[in-house]
C-alpha cells in the first residue's frame, strides 16, 4: 500500500497550497476538511495488510475532531464573525503560491540529508509534512484575518500529525488523543476569543 | 495520591461551572487550594509511588515545581477572598480556568513521558488565556490573541521536538523518561540535536525567552495581578521544567556541550533585551513582565553553565516564583485601588495606602536581587557560576544588565510612591486577606535569604544529583 501513503502525502500538500491560493474563508475551511479526512485514512493505508485496534482509533478520533468538529466551529465562527472572504493579504494570492512552491522545494532539499531511523513507510512522508508545516506557518503570517490564523495554526498541526502517524511505538494511543483533544479545545478557545475580539470591534465599526 | 491531586481541581472546576454564589466559588477555590497545598507539603517528608506503569511519578525536580505552584495557588486564592469582593464583574470563568490550571499544572510537574508532558504544558496553555481577558477590554483580548496564537505556534514546534525526539528513540521504543536515560546509547545523536533546537525554541517561546517574549509585557500587563504571578510564577516554570527534563537526557548522550551553548546564548538575550525596553515604560505591570523575562533568561543561564549554575538556577525558581507572588499581587492591589496601572495616573502610593507602598519597595527589593531577599543569593551563584566556568564577558553582560533592572524599575517604582497624591476615584481600603498573602511571601523569601532549611537544601542537592550535570 506504500503507493497509497505516497499519493496521500502529495494530496495533503497539495490541498495546502490551495489554501494557500485561496481566498474565500468558507472555501479554505472545505478544502481543511478534505485534508483531514485524507490524513485520518492514513493508519489504513500504513497497516493495510494487518489494522490493529489502535489505528482504527487514531483514525477515527481524527475524523472525528478534525474533520467534523474543528470546522464546524470555524463555520461558526465565520457565521458570527459575519466574515467572507480575506482581504488585504500581507503577500497576494499569485506571489504566495510561488513562495509556497519555493518552501515545498525547500522542504524536500532539506529532507534529503534527514535519515529516518528504521524501515519508514514511504520516503514521501518526511518532506511533505515538513511542506505542510512550513506552509501552515505561511498561512499564519501572512494573512491579517483572524480566523484565516487559526486555519495556518491547524495545517501546521496536521503536517505534524502526519509525521506523527508514521512513528506509531513511541507514543500511547492515549497520549496521541490527548494531543488531538488538546488542538481541537485550542480552536475552540481561540474561535470565542474572536468572536470577544468582533464584538468589541463592532462597537467601534471596525473589522478583525 | 497523584491521582487525586490531580483530579480534585478538575472535578472542582466542573463544580465552580454550576450556578453558585460568588462567595461560594472564592470558597471552594480556596478549600482546594489549601487541601493541595497540605498533600503536597506531606509529599516533602515521603515521596508517594508511581502511578499508570511510571507514566506519572514525582521526583525531587517534581517536587521543587509543585511546591511552588501548590504555594502560589494558596496564595492567590487567599488574595482572591479580598480581592473579589470589590470587583462587579463575575468569576464563574475566571475560578473554573484557574482550577483547570491548578489540575494541569500539577499534570506537568508529575509526567514522566514526553508526549504526556506536552499534552499537560499545552493544556495550560489554554487553559490561561481566558484569564488574560478577564476585564475584556480591547488591549487584553487583543493581547489573550496574541498569547494564544504565539505560544500555540511554540508549543507546536515543541511536539514536532517531541516527535523528533520520538526519532531519536527509535530502537528505545518510548518516551517514558526512565527509559530514556537507560537506553541513552541507543539514542540518535543527530536526529537528538535536531529535536533539541526545536524543544528550547518551543517551550522557550512559552517561557518567554527573548526572541519569542513579545507575548509576555502585553499579556501580564492587561491580565489582573493574581493571573500575573499564576503566569510569571508557575506558567513559565513548568516549560523551564520540560528545558530540564531535556537537560537530563543531554548529560546522558554527551550532548551537554551543544545544549549548554544554545541556552547560554539564548539567557543573554533574555537579559539583553529587557534592559533595553524597561527604561522608557510606564506601565507598573508591564515594567514587572519585563523583569520576568530577565529572570527567565537567568534560569536557562544557570542550566547552561554546569552544576553550580544549576543549583542556583534550581534555587531562583523558587525564590523567583515569590519574587513574582510580592511583585504582581502588589500590582494588582494598586490596580484595583487606582483602577489604573500606569505611572502617570498613579501618585503617592506610600502617602495613601502607606502599608502598600511598602510593598511595592519590597516589590522592587525582591524583584532586582537585592539582599535580604533570597533572589540575590541564587543571581550571586549563577554570576559566580559564569566565572568558575570563565565566561567573564557573560557575567559583565549579566551585572551591567541586572543594574540597568534595578534602574529601570526603582524609576517608575519611586515615581509611583512618591509624588503629588491624586485623589484616586475609588478609595477602597486596604484589604487584609490581600495584605496577608502579600506579606506571607516577603518573609518567606526575606528568610530563606537569611537562613536556608536543610530540608530546602537537600531537595535541590538531589535534585542536582538527578540530572546528573557536567
Amino acid at each position: 500500500m506504500t503507493s497509497w501513503v505516497d499519493a496521500s502525502c502529495i494530496i495533503i500538500v497539495f490541498l495546502s497550497l490551495i489554501i494557500l491560493s485561496n481566498y474565500r474563508v468558507a472555501a479554505m475551511i472545505r478544502v481543511f476538511v478534505i485534508q483531514s479526512f485524507v490524513l485520518g485514512l492514513l493508519p489504513f493505508f500504513m497497516h493495510a495488510s494487518c489494522i490493529s485496534g489502535r489505528d482504527v482509533t487514531i483514525s477515527l478520533v481524527t475524523i472525528i475532531l478534525k474533520a467534523a468538529l474543528v470546522p464546524y466551529i470555524l463555520f461558526w465562527a465565520i457565521r458570527h464573525v459575519s466574515m467572507r472572504s480575506e482581504i488585504k493579504p500581507i503577500i497576494g494570492f499569485g506571489a504566495s503560491v510561488i513562495f509556497g512552491a519555493m518552501v515545498i522545494a525547500c522542504a524536500f532539499w532539506v529532507s534529503l540529508s534527514l535519515k529516518l531511523p528504521g524501515q519508514p513507510f514511504s520516503d514521501l512522508i518526511l518532506p511533505c509534512s515538513l511542506s505542510t508545516v512550513l506552509l501552515g506557518f505561511m498561512i499564519m503570517v501572512t494573512r491579517t484575518r483572524a480566523v484565516t490564523q487559526v486555519l495556518g495554526y491547524l495545517i501546521l498541526e496536521n503536517g505534524i500529525f502526519l509525521f506523527a502517524i508514521s512513528l506509531s511505538d513511541v507514543m500511547p494511543v492515549l497520549i496521541e488523543i490527548g494531543i488531538l483533544l488538546d488542538i481541537f479545545v485550542a480552536v475552540f478557545i481561540m474561535a470565542i476569543v474572536v468572536n470577544h475580539i468582533n464584538e468589541e470591534f463592532e462597537k467601534a465599526g471596525e473589522t478583525f | 495520591m497523584l491521582t487525586i491531586l490531580i483530579l480534585t481541581p478538575f472535578l472542582s472546576a466542573l463544580g465552580v461551572l454550576l450556578p453558585v454564589r460568588k462567595v461560594f466559588r472564592l470558597k471552594l477555590f480556596l478549600a482546594v487550594c489549601l487541601a493541595h497545598s497540605l498533600m503536597v507539603a506531606s509529599f516533602w517528608s515521603r515521596l508517594p509511588a508511581s502511578e499508570y506503569h511510571g507514566f506519572l511519578v514525582l521526583d525531587s525536580l517534581g517536587l521543587i515545581l509543585l511546591s511552588i505552584i501548590s504555594f502560589l495557588f494558596l496564595s492567590v486564592s487567599f488574595f482572591m477572598v479580598g480581592y473579589f469582593p470589590r470587583e462587579p464583574g463575575r468569576n464563574r470563568v475566571f475560578v473554573t480556568c484557574l482550577l483547570l490550571l491548578l489540575s494541569t499544572m500539577t499534570l506537568v510537574a508529575v509526567s514522566y513521558h514526553f508526549g504526556l508532558l506536552w499534552v499537560a504544558i499545552e493544556a495550560t496553555t489554554l487553559f490561561s488565556a481566558p484569564l488574560i481577558s478577564f476585564h475584556r477590554t480591547r488591549q487584553s483580548l487583543q493581547a489573550t490573541w496574541r498569547y494564544l496564537l504565539i505560544c500555540s505556534v511554540g508549543i507546536a514546534l515543541a511536539l514536532l521536538g517531541t516527535f523528533f525526539l520520538g526519532l531519536a528513540a527509535h530502537d528505545v521504543h518510548t518516551l517514558l523518561l526512565p527509559a530514556l536515560l537507560k537506553g541513552a546509547s541507543l539514542l540518535s545523536v543527530n536526529w537528538m540535536k535536531l529535536s533539541i533546537i526545536f524543544f528550547i525554541v518551543g517551550y522557550g517561546c512559552k517561557m518567554g525567552l527573548a526572541p519569542t517574549h513579545s507575548w509576555k509585557p502585553e499579556a501580564y500587563g492587561e491580565a489582573p495581578g493574581m493571573v500575573g504571578v499564576i503566569m510569571a510564577g508557575a506558567l513559565t516554570q513548568c516549560s523551564f521544567l520540560a528545558l530540564l527534563r531535556i537537560a537530563q537526557i543531554c548529560n546522558k548522550t554527551g550532548l551537554t556541550g551543544f545544549y549548554s551553548s544554545i541556552l547560554i546564548v539564548s539567557g543573554v538575550l533574555s537579559l539583553i533585551v529587557p534592559a533595553l525596553f524597561i527604561l522608557g515604560e510606564r506601565n507598573i505591570k508591564r515594567a514587572f513582565a519585563y523583569s520576568s523575562i530577565e529572570h527567565m533568561g537567568i534560569l536557562v543561564l544557570g542550566l547552561g553553565l554546569g552544576p553550580v549554575g544549576l543549583f542556583g538556577a534550581l534555587f531562583h525558581m523558587i525564590n523567583n516564583a515569590l519574587a513574582k507572588v510580592i511583585m504582581f499581587l502588589t500590582a494588582g492591589s494598586v490596580a484595583q485601588k487606582y483602577g489604573s496601572c500606569s505611572a502617570d495616573e498613579v501618585k503617592g502610593v506610600i502617602h495613601v495606602y502607606p502599608l502598600t507602598g511598602v510593598f511595592l519597595i519590597a516589590a522592587l527589593l525582591a524583584g532586582t536581587g537585592v539582599f535580604p531577599f533570597a533572589t540575590f543569593h541564587s543571581e550571586l551563584l549563577i554570576l559566580n557560576a559564569s566565572i568558575i566556568s570563565r565566561h567573564y564577558l557573560l557575567a559583565a553582560i549579566g551585572v551591567i544588565c541586572l543594574a540597568v533592572m534595578f534602574i529601570g524599575i526603582g524609576k517608575i517604582v519611586l515615581d509611583v510612591i512618591h509624588g503629588q497624591p491624586k485623589k484616586p476615584l475609588l478609595l477602597p481600603k486596604e484589604n487584609l486577606f490581600m495584605n496577608v498573602a502579600i506579606a506571607v511571601a516577603i518573609v518567606l523569601l526575606m528568610s530563606i535569604g537569611l537562613w536556608m532549611p536543610s530540608a530546602l537544601e537537600k531537595l535541590l542537592h538531589n535534585a542536582v544529583a538527578l540530572i546528573g550535570a557536567v
